[in-house]
C-alpha cells in the first residue's frame, strides 16, 4: 500500500468518529415495564452489532474518501523503439541570420534559429518514445535539460533555445557536455547527439582528444545539421582557400569524420532541406529502447464514497424499521 | 394508533440525507471556481560576483548563487498547481531563457534539476551590464503571455563600471515583477575559481582588463570612467541603490533577499497573481457534510419525546 497517498492525511484523524456507533445506540429509548422479563435474543444482538459495525465502517469510508486517497504516479518499464537524443543547439549570434545570410533581427521568423526551432519542436512531439536532453552552447555550454521523457519540458526548452543568440561558438565544450549525459548510463537504444549549428567554430587540439575518447566510451553517434548560408562552404568540397579561420566548418567536418563513431552531416540551406534531414534521422534511429511509462496519479476517493454508501444502507434500513412504541 | 401521529424520525432522515449526499459525491459534481496562479520567469545572475560567500543562514549555502538556487527551489514547491515557471540566466547584456514557463506541479522534478545545475561556468562572458541585461530580460518577458512576471535576481555588481546607466526604452510597469537584491552590503572578496570549480584565489583589480567588445559609444564613455585602482582585491557587495533605481525606472518592485522566507512570501503575493478558473470537485464537501449529519444522528435526546408520550 506504499503507493497510495492522501492529499490531506491529517483528516484521517477524524476516523476516530467510527467509535461513535459503539458508544451511542442511535436509537430512541423505549419504555418497557421490565427488561428482565424480555429474553436475550441472539439474533437481535447480532443484528445490532452488524448495524453498528456497518455504520462505523461507513464513517471510516467517508473520512478516508474526504482525505483524498490517490494512487501515486507510477512508472512502468516498457520497450519502445527510439533513441536517446541530446539536442545540442548553437546559440551564437550567427544563428540570427536568415539562410540567405542577411541579418534580419530578432523578430524575423525566417531566421535560421526560428526555422530550426519550428522543425525541432515538430520532431520532438512526434518522437513519442525517445528520451531527449537539451544543451545550448555559445561561448560556454549551458545545461538546459537532462535526458527526460517530459515532452512538455523538451519542447518548452526548444522553443526558447533559439531566441536571439549571442557570443562566439565554442562547439567543443558543448559536445563534451552532451557526451556527459551518456557517461555512466545504462545503454538502451541508440545514442544520438543532434548538433544544430551553422558551424563557424573550431575545436582546440586538446579538446579533440577528449572528444575522441568520450565518443568511443559512450558509443554515441553524431548528426550535424549544418545550417548553411547560401554563401557558406560546402562540407564535402574542399574550399578554394582552406584555413581554420575562413572555413572552420570544413575542418570541423573533417574532424568529425575521424571520430570513429557513426557520423553524418546534413547541409540544410533552407527550411525544406532541414525538414528532410530530420526525417532522415527519424527513419534511421529506431533501436529497441527500454523506457519508463508514467501512469499518472489516480484519484481513489470514488471507491470510498461507494463503500460509504453501501455501509450506510443497513443503518438506513434499521432506522426505517424502527418502532417508536410497542404495539401488541 | 396509526403511524400518522408518529413523532418526526429525525435520526432516519439525517441518515437518509447523509446517504443521498454520499450518492451525489460519487458523481463528483464540479463547480467553477477562481483561484490564484502565478507565471514567473526567473532570471538569475550567474556572473562571478555571485560566487561571493556572504550568506550566513544555517542549512543554506553561503554563496549568493547557491543561496538563490536553494531559495528558489523551496519557493517553487509552494506555488499553487497551475502556476508556471521559466528559468533564464543573465550575464553580459543578455538574459538567456532556458525554457518557456512550465506548469509547476507536473514538471517540478525537471525544473528543480535544471535549477540545481545552474552554474557560473555557463556564463558566455564574464562582464555584467545589469541595466542592459534587465532591459533585455524585460523585453523578452514582455513578448510572452501577458501576466508573465519577471523575477530578476542579481547582486547589482557591474563589471566594468558604467558611468552612465543606459536609458530604459520600454514602458515602465508594462511587465510586472520584482528585482531581487542578492548579497550583503559589506564589500567581500570574490573567489577566483578554475573550470573545475576549485578555488585558486581571489579576484584582484589587476586581473580586470578593459572589455574588448566595446562599442564606440562605450569607448567614449570609458574615457569618463575613473580608472580602476590597479592594486588590491576586487571587492563585491550588493549594490542595492543601483538595483532599487533600476527597479523604479522599469516599474518593478524591489526585494532584498535576506532570508529564504522573504522570497517565498513575495512570490505568493496577490500582486503577481493571475486568477485562473478551475473546476473544483464538490465531492469532499458533500461527503464531509454527510459525515457530520451521520454523527449528529447519534445525538442522544431522550427527554425530547416525553411530553409527546405523556399527552
Amino acid at each position: 500500500m506504499t503507493n497510495v497517498g492522501f492529499a490531506m492525511p491529517w483528516l484521517l484523524l477524524a476516523a476516530l468518529s467510527a467509535l461513535i456507533p459503539w458508544l451511542a445506540s442511535g436509537q430512541p429509548p423505549l419504555r418497557y415495564s421490565s427488561l428482565t422479563v424480555a429474553p436475550t435474543d441472539r439474533v437481535s444482538t447480532l443484528i445490532d452489532r452488524a448495524v453498528r459495525l456497518s455504520a462505523s465502517l461507513g464513517l471510516i469510508a467517508l473520512v478516508v474518501a474526504v482525505a483524498g486517497p490517490y494512487r501515486r504516479e507510477q512508472t512502468v518499464e516498457r520497450l519502445g523503439f527510439g533513441a536517446e537524443i541530446v539536442l545540442l543547439i548553437d546559440r551564437s549570434s550567427s544563428m540570427n541570420e536568415s539562410f540567405v545570410g542577411r541579418y534580419l533581427g530578432g523578430a524575423a521568423r525566417e531566421t535560421k534559429g526560428a526555422v530550426a526551432r519550428e522543425i525541432l519542436t515538430d520532431f520532438v512531439t512526434r518522437r513519442k518514445d525517445d528520451l531527449f536532453a537539451v544543451v545550448a552552447f555559445s561561448a560556454a555550454p549551458i545545461y538546459v535539460l537532462p535526458l527526460t521523457q517530459d515532452r512538455g519540458a523538451v519542447s518548452a526548452a526548444v522553443r526558447s533555445s533559439t531566441e536571439r543568440g549571442h557570443g562566439i561558438t565554442n562547439i567543443g565544450s558543448g559536445l563534451a557536455m552532451a557526451l556527459d549525459f551518456f557517461e555512466g548510463r545504462r545503454k538502451g537504444g541508440a545514442r544520438i547527439i543532434l548538433l544544430v549549428s551553422d558551424g563557424a567554430a573550431r575545436i582546440e587540439e586538446e579538446t579533440r582528444e577528449r572528444l575522441h575518447q568520450a565518443f568511443s566510451d559512450t558509443d554515441a553517434r553524431l548528426y550535424w545539421i549544418y545550417l548553411r548560408n547560401r554563401t557558406g562552404v560546402h562540407l564535402d568540397a574542399p574550399p578554394e582557400n582552406p584555413g581554420e579561420s575562413t572555413t572552420p566548418e570544413y575542418f570541423l567536418h573533417q574532424f568529425f569524420q575521424t571520430l570513429g563513431s557513426p557520423y553524418r552531416a546534413y547541409e540544410a540551406e533552407n527550411a525544406d532541406a532541414l525538414r528532410l534531414a530530420v526525417a532522415d534521422i527519424e527513419a534511421l534511429e529506431n533501436d529497441p529502447l527500454p523506457y519508463l511509462e508514467k501512469i499518472p496519479r489516480q484519484d481513489l476517493s470514488t471507491y470510498g464514497y461507494v463503500a460509504a454508501l453501501v455501509f450506510l444502507l443497513p443503518l438506513l434500513a434499521s432506522r426505517a424499521l424502527e418502532v417508536d412504541r410497542w404495539r401488541f | 394508533m396509526t403511524s400518522g401521529d408518529r413523532p418526526f424520525r429525525w435520526r432516519l432522515w439525517l441518515a437518509v440525507l447523509a446517504a443521498v449526499l454520499t450518492a451525489v459525491a460519487i458523481a463528483h459534481p464540479r463547480v467553477p471556481f477562481e483561484r490564484n496562479v502565478f507565471r514567473y520567469f526567473f532570471v538569475i545572475d550567474i556572473t562571478q560576483s555571485m560566487n561571493v560567500r556572504d550568506y550566513h543562514v544555517t542549512g543554506q549555502p553561503a554563496d549568493r548563487l547557491g543561496f538563490v538556487k536553494q531559495t528558489l527551489a523551496e519557493a517553487l514547491f509552494e506555488l499553487p498547481c497551475g502556476s508556471e515557471v521559466g528559468l533564464g540566466l543573465f550575464t553580459t547584456r543578455n538574459a538567456e531563457l532556458l525554457f518557456e514557463p512550465l506548469e509547476v506541479c507536473e514538471h517540478l522534478p525537471i525544473i528543480t534539476d535544471v535549477l540545481s545545475h545552474i552554474d557560473w561556468r555557463m556564463a558566455w562572458a564574464a562582464d555584467s551590464y545589469i541595466a542592459t541585461g534587465l532591459y533585455n530580460a524585460l523585453r523578452q518577458v514582455g513578448q510572452r503571455k501577458p501576466a508573465t512576471r519577471l523575477v530578476f535576481l542579481s547582486d547589482g555588481q557591474q563589471t566594468p563600471d558604467e558611468a552612465i546607466t543606459p536609458p530604459f526604452m520600454g514602458k515602465a510597469g508594462e511587465v510586472k515583477g520584482v528585482v531581487v537584491g542578492v548579497g550583503g552590503s559589506q564589500p567581500m572578496l570574490v573567489p577566483k575559481l578554475d573550470r573545475e570549480n576549485r578555488q585558486t584565489g581571489y579576484w584582484e583589480n589587476a586581473d580586470l582588463t578593459a572589455p574588448e567588445d566595446r562599442t564606440p559609444t562605450q569607448q567614449f564613455e570609458a574615457q569618463a570612467i575613473p580608472e580602476t585602482p590597479p592594486s588590491g582585491f576586487y571587492l563585491s557587495r550588493l549594490h542595492e541603490d543601483h538595483l532599487k533605481r533600476l527597479a523604479a525606472t522599469t516599474g518593478l518592485d524591489y526585494l532584498r533577499l535576506n532570508r529564504a522566507e522573504d522570497l517565498r512570501h513575495a512570490l505568493r503575493s496577490d500582486k503577481y497573481a493571475e486568477p485562473q478558473r478551475v473546476q473544483v470537485d464538490l465531492a469532499p464537501l458533500l461527503a464531509g457534510l454527510a459525515w457530520l449529519l451521520l454523527i449528529a444522528s447519534y445525538w442522544r435526546m431522550p427527554r425530547l419525546r416525553r411530553p409527546a408520550v405523556a399527552r
